[in-house]
């Protein structure tokens, strides 16, 4: 492939971008490393002197902050990870392979409506605050609140248009003759939908699901009110790193928000080929 | 626990018999621990010490012996508590007596201080009966109580008695009333003495340079500042940014800059509203608040604008300000040497300064605001133990061993906290600052602990930042906030709101209420 060479201004320009977008990863990572007398200084303390992973250790071990001073971390944040591994996993499973289905339906058997678009993606027009109550009734009285089931539930409604909307447009691009072909020699739709349709949007389909596992992996609002004791998740264990002999734990939130980020950088790095033509919903063609 | 109990009898019993000297009793009881608590109120009881023991130990006994029967007879053997994350070191140290004494399992459920009202709010519409017992601040009570979340606590209280009012050894009047009722019933039991007052750094009080230097300029002692003014001239001779040494460290930041403006306003004789619930603080006394902060503004630490409580108490622990307007957990940062390495043993605190009304009154006013207590959530399977609970806490004995536990939120809220201190309480604080908070705290008006009371203080919050930050004129936010508050009466219900702001009024200090007017409201 011919490379084009950036002119300075280009260079510089994506000098700044560059900058701007990796500074937030560049501070959470040194805070992560940083002891408590360094997480608020003032003047702030970009690279530690003394780089420590006693915030790491906190996460799994309240007490670890102790020799510093610091105590009040009442839960290790392990319930959390795996709270967000568990509801993010199968929410993200079940939001790409229903919503692979509906974009298959719709694109392939639709009546091609043009209300189509304003239904899928209607669940997504409203705040999450605004659903957030209402949905505390419903799953206190059908039992699901404060349970993973009720939050996979949630998130799975909540990133079902998405997931639909985006794979819809993958198999939008592909054309229908090669699917009949593949019935014409034999095979059944469903057959043909999974062994031709599926393979050959395979790029989409790991764009989406990067995509929504961002989503659920990052979600707060819903689980922050929809839980109590039993369920918990990343997100809302980062609120909680608050005490009261040391304020903000910083270092501790930053050491937590590492760990999350690793999940979504070794995906986003195995997947990165199909990622330019995924996240433009398949604008951009191959 | 038995053996000590036995103990303390014995002493009590020596000393009535004149067996021991005041100060060997004082030393004995000291060495019981919590029977330190009330060494001192015992010992200078006119009662007999048995009897005066008897007294101040009653609302905790009478609590345990609820929670033994609650706890009989309970089927769920664990009590749940809705708390703010950060504040549960003050309980964790219980939780074993009440598992091996009672069989009941504490389990904490810790939420960001700044949802706990939202999660009271659910939970009335939810009704999990997930929560036992729920620890918002003075300010949830009235919502929660006309939602249906929690109980009426007064029934209890008048049966197992928590000596709410003792003059002894009560809750800090009219904080008692203050953060604790809604519509004269009692909604909570109050555990934090929250309150704000002011600190300085007592080593550039000290210094014989500086000392002069203000004397030669100002014409007085250089000393802690008497009112708002005073506050104003100290600032302004101490602020040296070149150094990044700031005349003060009070909030201008979302959220917390309304008190600021609060506490000023109250200093100059105003409330918020008036006793027909006309918003009053756009008066030309609000004006003069603002135009005050506005001033000061070019005194302040340049974070200022940004400060959250943690952020602000660090950067005086650092010695980055010569003052600083904080709840009382701030001075226990700064006391500390591992968070106030600048400022351990150099704190001078002193109560809120004074401010003159318009016909040259002079009021000492302070702000009580935030405040956690315990309420007893109506969806709870056990509401009496979980009420044994609350009591047990907040009891004169308990909560004065309580509040000194690290990694809690509780403060002194008790008048056997200040002026009847345990060692721990004074190694804690200390001798001054306890009579300072006292002093303090008999002159506090409370936050909007009213219906909507979350409403009110958002929307002076957003008018006043706004005006800090240059986009609104003073008379220009207030008149803003002024109509806001006026919908938000409206749509709550006058009625309904004025009877709980007249209820407050009724119970201000009463200096606060005569220069107010609120002496005259019906």
């Amino acid at each position: 492939m011919m490379t084009k060479k950036l002119s300075p201004l280009q260079t510089v320009i994506m000098g700044i971008a560059l900058i701007l977008v990796l500074f937030p990863v560049f501070w959470i990572l040194m805070t992560a490393i940083k002891p408590p007398t360094d997480w608020n200084a003032s003047p702030a303390i970009w690279v530690p002197s003394e780089p420590t992973l006693v915030n790491f250790q906190t996460l799994f071990d309240p007490d670890a902050l102790g020799k510093y001073g610091v105590g009040g971390v009442s839960q290790p944040a392990t319930k959390a990870v795996f709270g967000s591994i568990l509801a993010t996993f199968i929410a993200t499973t079940l939001s790409v392979v229903i919503g692979l289905f509906s974009a298959i339906g719709i694109s392939r058997y639709g009546n091609n409506s043009k209300s189509t678009p304003l239904i899928i993606l209607s669940g997504r027009m409203f705040p999450p605050a605004a659903i957030a109550v209402p949905f505390v009734i419903i799953f206190s009285n059908i039992g699901l609140i404060d349970s993973y089931t009720g939050l996979i539930a949630i998130y799975v409604a909540v990133t079902l248009p998405f997931s639909t909307w985006m794979l819809k447009s993958f198999v939008d691009d592909l054309p229908r003759e090669i699917e009949e072909a593949a019935m014409i020699d034999g095979r059944s739709k469903l057959m043909a939908h999974l062994t031709v349709t599926i393979p050959l949007i395979k790029g989409g389909l790991f764009a989406t699901t990067m995509f929504i596992f961002i989503l659920n992996w990052s979600e707060f609002m819903f689980a922050l009110v929809l839980s109590y004791t039993n369920v918990s998740t990343i997100p809302v264990q980062l609120a909680k790193y608050v005490t009261a002999t040391a304020g903000t734990l910083y270092g501790v939130q930053a050491a937590l928000a590492v760990l999350a980020m690793i999940p979504l950088v070794i995906v986003g790095y195995l997947i990165q080929g199909h990622l330019a033509r995924g996240m433009t919903f398949g604008a951009i063609k191959q | 626990m038995k053996t000590k109990d036995n103990m303390v009898e014995k002493t009590l019993k020596e000393y009535d018999a004149g067996g021991l000297t005041r100060r060997s009793f004082l030393k004995r009881m000291g060495a019981l621990g919590v029977a330190a608590a009330v060494a001192n109120a015992v010992a200078i009881s006119p009662l007999g010490a048995l009897e005066a023991w008897a007294s101040i130990q009653g609302p905790e006994e009478r609590a345990w012996e609820l929670a033994k029967v609650a706890a009989a007879k309970a089927k769920k053997k664990t009590l749940t508590l809705l708390i703010p994350t950060g504040s549960i070191g003050n309980m964790t140290p219980y939780v074993d007596k009440w598992k091996n004494e009672l069989g009941i399992t504490l389990e904490f459920i810790e939420e960001p201080d700044e949802v706990i009202h939202t999660k009271g709010m659910q939970e009335a519409v939810a009704k999990t009966g997930r929560y036992d017992v729920m620890m918002p601040t003075a300010m949830s009570y009235p919502d929660w109580i006309d939602s249906g979340v929690i109980y009426d606590l007064t029934d209890w209280t008048e049966k197992y008695d928590p000596e709410l009012f003792n003059k002894d050894y009560g809750v800090v009047f009219p904080a008692s009333h203050h953060a604790q009722l809604y519509n004269g019933r009692v909604a909570g039991l109050l555990n934090d003495g929250d309150q704000i007052t002011l600190l300085c750094r007592k080593d550039y009080l000290e210094d014989s340079a500086k000392a002069k230097a203000f004397e030669d300029k100002f014409g007085r002692k250089l000393a802690v500042p008497d009112t708002w003014k005073e506050y104003y001239e100290l600032a302004s001779f101490m602020h040296d940014p070149a150094n990044g040494f700031y005349g003060s460290l009070e909030y201008r930041s979302p959220y917390y800059v309304k008190w600021m403006f609060m506490q000023r306003l109250v200093s100059k004789g105003m409330l918020y509203f008036d006793g027909e619930m006309n918003p009053t603080f756009n008066s030309d006394e609000g004006v003069e608040a603002l135009e005050d902060m506005l001033a000061m503004n070019e005194f302040l630490h340049p974070d200022a604008f940004s400060f959250t409580w943690s952020s602000n108490y660090n950067a005086f622990g650092r010695g980055e300000g010569f003052m600083n307007i904080v709840w009382p957990s701030g001075f226990k940062y700064s006391k500390a040497p591992s968070t106030g390495p600048a400022t351990t043993g150099n704190i001078a605190a002193t109560v809120m300064p004074a401010d003159y009304t318009k016909d040259g009154t002079k009021i000492y006013a302070g702000l009580f605001c935030w405040g956690y207590g315990y309420a007893v959530s109506k969806y709870s399977e056990n509401p009496e133990l979980s009420y044994a609970y609350a009591q047990w806490m907040t009891s004169p004995t308990i909560g004065a061993d309580a509040i000194p536990y690290l990694g809690g939120y509780s403060d002194p809220y008790r008048v056997n906290h200040m002026l009847k201190p345990t060692k721990r309480l004074l190694d804690t604080y200390s001798p001054e600052y306890l009579q300072t908070l006292y002093d303090n705290m008999v002159n506090t008006v409370p936050d909007f602990c009213l219906p909507g009371g979350f409403e009110y203080q958002d929307a002076l919050d957003k008018e006043v930042h706004a005006c800090m930050t240059g986009s609104k004129k003073p008379k220009e936010a207030l008149d803003r906030a002024a109509h806001k508050f006026e919908r938000i009466t409206r749509r709550i219900g006058k009625d309904k709101v004025k009877k709980s702001w007249l209820s407050l009024a009724k119970n201000l200090a009463e200096p606060i209420k005569k220069a107010t007017g609120a002496d005259q409201w019906k």
